[in-house]
């Protein structure tokens, strides 16, 4: 299968701090890409490089065999690729049901559909994430979960072949982590979606990745299956320093201990 | 047809068009009984013109512009200086009842809408605070730019940055209005075109979050500047058949004032949406009228202390008030755009 987005040797720069440098991977159509690391790993960076929202100082971006670095969101979104914030961003003083209509309305197919089609795009998304009944709500009245919920329905709204996650199941109770996740696999079934997401929620992109790229300091310090990941020396480090404390810590917990804890 | 039917009675159900007729219809009624003087209908149609040209980029896009008058002021003295030196136009201008002048005042809108787009693509990547403080930069940069200008344009009639028509290069009033009245009906429609269409949709998430909105794939940067292109080409409009009907212009049309004055407009009435301004400028008409008679010497103040408070517990203005409300059963939001 061909590569939807290859990612080669970038490289970015705030002043002094690297954020990322001479990263490089690349992932297939159809494929779910966990992105993990620990915070100020460079992991949102990434992200934003790959949305356009910052450019690299140095390497490419290529999405369906195109050259996209540096390209100004709106267009790298038409292009197909959707984001979710990490810190959720909805339009508070628009209803739920406005707030996913901008996706449609500027994603894949902008300046191709009407209003009345954005709008049934939109309560469809809202329908898969579960935010049906509150379509007419306004944005500011939802809960985090559902804030969350309505920046993944937003993003599905632009109907995109990618879909970049910045932790959305984040800040959710383990309850709500499973509702999500079932949410995000039937998602990707249904609409033949390729997904890279970042997640601190260890056990869940264990359970969801089907291949872990793993970022240190700007760096890639390992790839590969969950397993492989979770076994990695490097990884067990940069997560929890010392790796022999690190190594009983994963045998007592199976390898789902929470990156975070 | 069945399809051409319901969608006028849709048309019919929606307050919001039917008030905006109803104005409309009101002035011109007002104006054929001779129910009022043609300068008051004109200053409220002049009043309206400025507060729904400002709404496009302040109401719609949420940026708040203390330049506006800076179009204005460019609309006015473009068409006088148009009329005064090019007499194919000073001729045109007298034709077809008012269209005449309302062609030249497009001239007038589009030289306004060409500065607006050049000084909007760059004063536009400032945010908040910092693009008010610049268009309140643009304002006296403008004013001092025409003081320096215009007397140099013609040494011998003009003095200062004032001109005064001679009056064959004037038209009668009655055919202002009509290039007036047509300049705010195509003001009223694109208003409302916008609050209905993807681009105002895109200028609302502007509003709300522009970071969010530029990842989800708003041109926002384009958006913006087509934005405060339009704002400007229709206050230079209004500002053209308003120094028309003054038979001159001069540079107090710049006035920091008169930008502070549209920006009250269209707080009070309601940003964003159509009727807000429409109903703000009639207020706020009215207002001033009402203090100055009975509070003289103090009614800037009172009309201060009301704004204030119009800001302080109802920053939505009165239509946005209203739209929180449900009336049996029909939520308010529904039918006031």
């Amino acid at each position: 299968m061909e590569d939807i987005l290859v990612v080669e040797n970038v490289t970015k720069r705030f002043g002094g701090l690297v954020a990322n440098s001479k990263v490089t991977f690349s992932m297939k159509r159809g494929e779910v890409l966990g992105l993990i690391g620990p915070n100020g790993a460079g992991k949102t960076t990434l992200f934003n490089i790959i949305t356009g929202v910052y450019k690299p100082d140095e390497g490419r971006v290529i999405f369906k065999g195109e050259d996209i670095t540096g390209k100004p969101p709106h267009v790298i979104t038409r292009k197909g690729i959707a984001k979710t914030h990490q810190i959720v961003k909805p339009f508070n003083d628009m209803t739920v049901l406005e707030n996913a209509m901008v996706g449609a309305l500027f994603g894949k197919r902008a300046h191709q559909i009407t209003i009345g089609e954005a709008k049934e795009i939109a309560y469809q998304s809202l329908e898969l994430v579960g935010l049906a009944e509150k379509a007419e709500e306004f944005a500011v009245k939802l809960t985090l979960r559902q804030k969350k919920m309505l920046e993944l329905a937003r993003a599905l709204s632009a109907e995109p072949e990618l879909l970049l996650l910045d932790e959305v199941l984040a800040g959710l109770n383990p309850k709500e982590v499973e509702e999500a996740l079932g949410i995000i696999k039937k998602v990707k079934e249904e609409r033949d979606l390729s997904i890279i997401m970042i997640e601190h929620v260890m056990h869940a992109v264990m359970n969801i990745a089907g291949r872990i790229v793993v970022l240190h300091f700007g760096w890639k310090i390992a790839e590969g299956t969950p397993e492989e990941v979770a076994n990695n020396p490097e990884v067990i480090t940069a997560y929890l320093g010392d790796p022999r404390y690190a190594l009983r810590f994963v045998k007592r917990k199976g390898g789902e201990g929470d990156g975070s804890s | 047809m069945a399809g051409k039917g319901s969608s006028l009675s849709h048309y019919l159900n929606s307050p919001t068009l039917v008030v905006i007729v109803f104005v409309v219809l009101g002035i011109l009624i007002a104006r054929m009984l001779g129910m009022s003087t043609l300068d008051t209908l004109m200053t409220i149609m002049y009043f309206m013109g400025i507060a729904l040209s400002l709404n496009i980029i302040m109401g719609f896009a949420g940026y708040v512009s203390f330049g506006h008058a800076v179009f204005l002021g460019l609309g006015g003295y473009a068409y006088v200086l148009l009329v005064y030196f090019i007499k194919p136009l000073a001729e045109l201008q007298n034709m077809g009842f008012g269209l005449g002048a309302f062609l030249v005042a497009v001239l007038a809108g589009l030289f306004a809408a060409a500065i607006a787009a050049s000084v909007g693509a760059a004063v536009l990547r400032l945010r908040g605070a910092f693009f008010a403080i610049a268009t309140i930069g643009l304002d006296f940069t403008a004013l001092y730019l025409m003081k320096a200008i215009v007397p140099e344009l013609n040494p011998e009639q003009f003095f200062g940055a004032q001109i005064i028509l001679p009056a064959d290069k004037i038209v009668e009033k009655d055919v202002v209005f009509n290039a007036m009245f047509l300049t705010l009906i195509i003001l009223l429609a694109v208003n409302y075109y916008i609050r209905k269409s993807p681009f105002g949709v895109g200028l609302t998430a502007i509003k709300e979050d522009e970071d969010a909105a530029e990842v989800l794939g708003v041109p926002t940067t384009m958006f913006k500047i087509i934005a405060f292109t339009l704002a400007g080409f229709f206050a230079g409009m209004v500002g053209a058949l308003f120094s028309l009907n003054g038979g001159g212009v001069d540079e107090t049309l710049f006035n920091l004032g008169h930008s502070i004055d549209m920006i009250v407009m269209i707080v009070i009435g309601g940003l964003g949406t159509v009727l807000g301004p429409v109903v703000g400028s009639l207020i706020y008409f009215e207002l001033y009228d009402l203090l100055l008679v009975h509070y003289p010497g103090v009614n800037l103040i009172i009309l201060g202390i009301i704004v204030a408070i119009v800001v302080l517990f109802f920053p939505e203005g009165l239509i946005g008030l209203l739209r929180k409300y449900k009336v049996g059963g029909v939520r308010l939001r529904d039918l006031l755009e």
